[in-house]
């Protein structure tokens, strides 16, 4: 089993149109199944990074591998184990969606047509709609859908959940860890699914996730496992004694304060309390 | 499901499992032998990652609280039965530290504070003579 389902190397990323990089040299790991919530305000550069970890986008530096796969030159096998939705559903419009399931399902040998209907089922999408008239919820739903019916070992999810209800988004919560056909007690099963999701909505991520990787202006700022940040990312006022430089992992002027991780700065390990996604959010975006 | 799970309170997912077991290994809720519901029903419930409660489980059978049954799943440990009233008082701490730092925050004399846990004590009694 490879060690590492996603690498990028220093990608730099600049759309024709601007001066500014949307991806500023990102580089990144990431485990097998792990679960990474991708954090950062609009326009910080988390789709340009899922567009070019899945191929989409070409970067005009570094690389990206999926799988051990270059993501700009996928193989079919590979490609197979991958499921991708994109900010916008980019659906068939005259498609309703039993035509989407049967279209797209020929390209997947592990395409189960039981599994899409059961979770289609689940979230409460109709499928005999064409695309172009299902509500925007919907067609989201039918997205998701298509992602997850070929049982893929590596989720990328763009912003999956922004026009669903709370209950939908439990719902399907539970259904991108869970495998319905696929025994969980057979002996060598344990395929875990890599999963990264970019997300607005951080208390559902904080349901999620196993690593969080906060990005700005088109660099990461600090990536960690979502346990290390709450129990050693602290916040502390800015003129606090005995903080080594590479404690600090943001300046906030504003409010003259601090974010530093503990495991480099242990006299403060007990100040303060661990913050909540949304106050590292703030935190690191002030 | 028996567990109580806050995802945004700052204690880590795995960890209030891991406490949570402790506190009911430790009053007698979950006796030795008592089968716990299975990673995946906890998550599905919670709809939160099943690495998670797994987490919690393998350090709780590290700890030697909990032991694997092949094909069952986790079971409370056979010798986990008996909790000191030390281990209990550890259990205990957390949760009056962080209120005697609230006390100090706003200003209560430690009558004060202690008054008003006691109160909170009998209101308790009160709703358990009535269930």
């Amino acid at each position: 089993m490879t060690e590492y389902a996603i690498t990028a190397d220093h990608l730099r990323l600049r759309p024709h149109d601007s001066s500014v990089y949307a991806l500023d040299d990102v580089s990144l790991r990431i485990p097998a199944g792990a679960v990474v919530g991708l954090v950062g305000r609009n326009g910080a550069g988390k789709s340009s990074l899922l567009r070019c970890l899945v191929g989409l986008t070409e970067p005009q530096h570094g690389s990206a591998m999926l799988l051990d796969c270059p993501a700009l030159a996928l193989d079919d096998a590979t490609r197979e184990r991958i499921g991708y939705a994109p900010q916008l559903p980019d659906l068939f419009p005259w498609m309703n969606g039993y035509e989407h399931l049967r279209t797209i399902g020929r390209a997947y040998t592990r395409w189960n047509e039981d599994r899409a209907l059961t979770l289609a089922v689940q979230l409460n999408l109709p499928l005999g709609i064409k695309a172009d008239k299902l509500s925007g919820g919907d067609q989201q739903k039918l997205s998701l859908v298509l992602a997850l019916a070929h049982d893929p070992d590596l989720l990328l999810l763009d912003e999956p959940m922004s026009s669903l209800d709370p209950l939908t988004r439990r719902d399907f919560m539970r259904a991108m860890f869970s495998a319905p056909f696929r025994s969980d007690t057979a002996p060598g099963t344990s395929r875990e699914r890599t999963i990264i999701i970019s997300s607005h909505i951080l208390s559902d991520l904080e349901r999620l996730v196993s690593h969080v990787a906060f990005m700005r202006d088109g660099r990461l700022q600090v990536v960690d496992s979502w346990d290390a940040m709450l129990e050693h990312f602290r916040v502390i006022p800015s003129d606090s004694p005995d903080v080594a430089a590479d404690a600090v992992i943001h300046r906030n002027k504003r409010d003259a304060q601090l974010l530093v991780d503990t495991r480099h700065a242990p006299s403060w390990r007990d100040a303060g309390r661990a913050l909540t996604l949304d106050e590292l959010f703030m935190e690191l975006n002030t | 499901m028996i567990f109580d799970i806050a995802p945004t309170a700052p204690t880590p997912i795995y960890r209030q499992i891991v406490e949570q077991v402790r506190r009911m290994i430790a009053s007698g809720q979950l006796k030795p032998g008592d089968d716990l519901p299975s990673v995946r029903a906890v998550a599905m419930h919670h709809a939160i990652n099943p690495m998670t409660v797994s987490k919690a489980y393998s350090m709780l059978e590290t700890e030697g609280l909990l032991e694997r049954l092949r094909g069952v799943g986790m079971a409370v440990a056979g010798n986990s039965g008996k909790s000191t009233r030390h281990d209990k008082a550890a259990m205990l701490r957390p949760a009056l530290e962080t209120a005697a730092r609230t006390v100090r925050q706003l200003g209560f004399s430690d009558a004060e504070a202690q008054a008003l846990f006691q109160t909170c004590l009998n209101e308790l009694t009160k709703k358990e003579r009535h269930d």
